[in-house]
């Protein structure tokens, strides 16, 4: 059997490289977690407010199918078109349907993860289509060919040097300018002749609401009203388990999510899609690409429940060191490698490796999902279906030889310390010892902590 | 017989693998942190935390006096508040032409004291574009009309209507080195009048 490479290691390592940059990343993403602290501190019910989103988004998957059924109808009822998708490729043939009926050639996206994991821009590109992303973030990697390396704040890997050089060479900005404020101004005057100019929009959805057969879209740029009501035509692109069952549960996730992702009270829109306004057309797409297998699975689909805040991303001891594109996935993180491995088991495998399971990001999901255990659960279901790289799986095998041996274990011990006393360059060596590449070993102790027990012992019993 | 739908498929999928019905919490959301007599002071505060103003006028002829201070109301303007009549401006079918407007006035429905986002329906805005395509964008609210916090706002505000938005301040971005840039692509500035 094939098994996976060591990618996110292998990209990390690439990432790392730029010190300075890698240490600004680190502390970036703990400023946004340090704010999302405070935000979740202002409300004394925080905890239970967790709960209750927790307990909503439970339900709705418990009867995800009456929800969908229901939200399907009203939406129709109010004059949205519903397709159904079973994966990205029936997704982006729906998308370049409803294009080709209008003939259009011009769109602009707000920011969608859904569409990310579709691959959505490359198929429309292809065919020919100007696909504009609108989120400045989104605009900045799409002029760089890259994708997001996080889900909210998709260009954090990026300096403004780094963005007014891309800027200087394709909106002509000053040459070295660097002021987000002038950059920032010059991608609205860029993107607001997109929007004007644009035959189509699309968006993707924060929720959708079953009881009232319509949608909620979260933005601060204000980028998704501004595509989807100056153009004919608004598809708005969701993964199915993105509807609740009522309006009233809204004023649950509103007050977690922006708090949990940059730590605002509430983001600047929070607009609520119900009916395509006169002479416009509203379409709306049910997405599926792995979440009914995700569903059924007990032990990973409470990872369903996710609202794409990106908490976990920014608490990660390993996202922040290691870069949202080092895990090779739409969606980075913790969550993302939840996600990853039930869309391609193989392609994905190192990714739940990518983790200390120190529990932060379980600490910090607005609706509680158990994260760091899923992780860990995927490690065991990896390691069974026989896709854990190779180096990983000897390591894991041997450790299971020595830790189930006592006598042999106090022998290595006892061997590893002579070594290292005798011989440390070698310890350090780091084609001997991957695990000295980025760091240098501990000085080993005199003795074991077994014998200075055994010797405490002795010295207070006689 | 037909074939099966995806829509067939991804219900049926759903079917067989959805865990046991669990229940919804038995009462959804909290009571308010932010006692009565604080509603304004709060909302002020979460204005100007969020990047915009917050007024207190007696009356709109004061509102009025605000906005000719701060704007140049030869430019482009457009008011849906009755008995603020500064309009000179009459938005054309064609959508793209609203790109000149230099300020849209609308009335709020609702304003959250906890996070300063304020209601408004598709009946306030009229063309759906208006607020976010406005270079600048003023908010008229009765006092009266502010709640503590979400879940009180979900109980007032009509979620029946085709379009409607919490508007929580001007446009904002922060994707250039986390650095907070005022005026993204919606509204550059944001003007609260509470009225008694």
């Amino acid at each position: 059997m094939n098994t996976a490479s060591p990618k996110h290691a292998k990209n990390a390592e690439a990432f790392l490289r730029d010190e300075e940059n890698t240490d600004w990343h680190n502390e970036t993403l703990w400023f946004v977690r340090s704010k999302r602290d405070r935000a979740a501190q202002s409300l004394p019910e925080w905890e239970e407010l967790r709960e209750q989103a927790s307990q909503i988004k439970a339900h709705a998957l418990s009867k995800l199918d009456d929800y969908l059924i229901q939200l399907e109808e009203n939406a129709r009822k109010n004059g949205i078109i519903v397709h159904w998708a079973a994966n990205a490729d029936e997704h982006n043939q729906i998308v370049l349907d409803i294009m080709r009926k209008h003939k259009a050639t011009k769109i602009v996206k707000s920011k969608s993860m859904l569409t990310e994991e579709c691959h959505l821009n490359p198929f429309l590109i292809k065919q020919g289509i100007e696909v504009i992303d609108t989120d400045l973030g989104e605009r900045i990697i799409q002029l760089r060919n890259e994708p997001p390396s996080h889900i909210v704040m998709p260009a954090i890997h990026l300096k403004k040097k780094h963005i007014g050089d891309l800027f200087h060479l394709h909106l002509g900005t000053d040459a070295g300018a660097d002021d987000p404020q002038y950059l920032t101004e010059a991608a609205r005057i860029h993107l607001r002749q997109k929007f004007l100019l644009a035959d189509l929009a699309i968006t993707g959805v924060n929720f959708a609401i079953a009881e009232t057969g319509g949608f909620v879209v979260c933005t601060n740029e204000g980028n998704a009203d501004l595509g989807a009501h100056l153009a004919k035509v608004h598809i708005a692109c969701m993964g199915i388990e993105k509807v609740i069952p009522k309006a009233e549960h809204l004023g649950v996730f509103l007050r977690l999510l922006a708090r949990s992702a940059t730590g605002q009270a509430v983001t600047t829109y929070s607009s609520h899609f119900r009916k395509p306004a006169p002479g416009q057309e509203m379409h709306l797409v049910l997405v599926d690409n792995g979440r009914t297998r995700q569903l059924a699975s007990p032990d990973f689909r409470n990872s369903l429940k996710c609202i794409r805040c990106g908490a976990c991303m920014n608490t990660c001891p390993v996202y922040r060191r290691s870069g949202g594109h080092s895990y090779h996935t739409a969606v980075a993180g913790p969550i993302g490698s939840i996600l990853a491995p039930n869309i391609d088991m193989k392609e994905y495998a190192d990714l739940p490796f990518a983790s200390t399971l120190c529990g932060s990001c379980t600490n910090v999901c607005p609706v509680k999902i158990d994260i760091h255990q899923q992780l860990y659960k995927w490690r065991q279901v990896l390691g069974e279906a026989g896709v854990v790289e190779p180096a990983k799986k000897v390591g894991m095998s041997g450790m299971d030889v020595l830790f189930s041996r006592p006598w042999l274990y106090r022998f290595a011990g006892r061997a590893g310390r002579w070594l290292m006393q005798t011989f440390p360059t070698l310890a350090n060596k780091a084609s001997l010892n991957p695990w000295a590449i980025h760091r240098d070993m501990p000085k080993p102790p005199e003795q074991s902590f077994r014998d200075w027990y055994a010797q405490q012992n002795k010295k207070t019993n006689g | 017989m037909a074939e099966p739908t995806t829509r067939d498929t991804i219900l049926a999928a759903i079917r067989q693998g959805k865990p046991d019905l669990l229940p919804l919490p038995a009462t959804i959301g909290f009571p308010p942190n932010i006692s009565a007599e604080n509603l304004v002071e709060s909302f002020m505060t979460m204005v100007k935390t969020n990047g915009g103003q917050a007024i207190r006028v007696a009356s709109l002829a004061e509102a009025r006096a605000f906005l000719a201070e701060d704007y140049d109301l030869t430019l482009p303007v457009l008011s849906h508040v009755e008995g603020l009549d500064i309009s000179n401006f009459t938005p054309a079918e064609e959508l793209r032409l609203l790109d000149t407007l230099h300020l849209f006035v609308l009335e709020g429905k609702v304003g959250v004291a906890e996070n300063a986002a304020v209601w408004v329906d598709e009946a306030a805005i009229g063309i759906r574009a208006l607020p976010f395509i406005t270079l600048n964008l003023s908010i008229v609210l009765s006092e009266k009309n502010l709640v503590g916090n979400m879940h009180e706002a979900y109980r007032l505000i009509d979620t029946s209507t085709g379009f409607g938005t919490f508007i929580a301040g001007p446009s904002k971005t922060a994707d250039i080195e986390q650095s907070l840039v005022i005026g993204a692509h919606g509204s550059k500035t944001l003007t609260v009048f509470l009225l008694p």
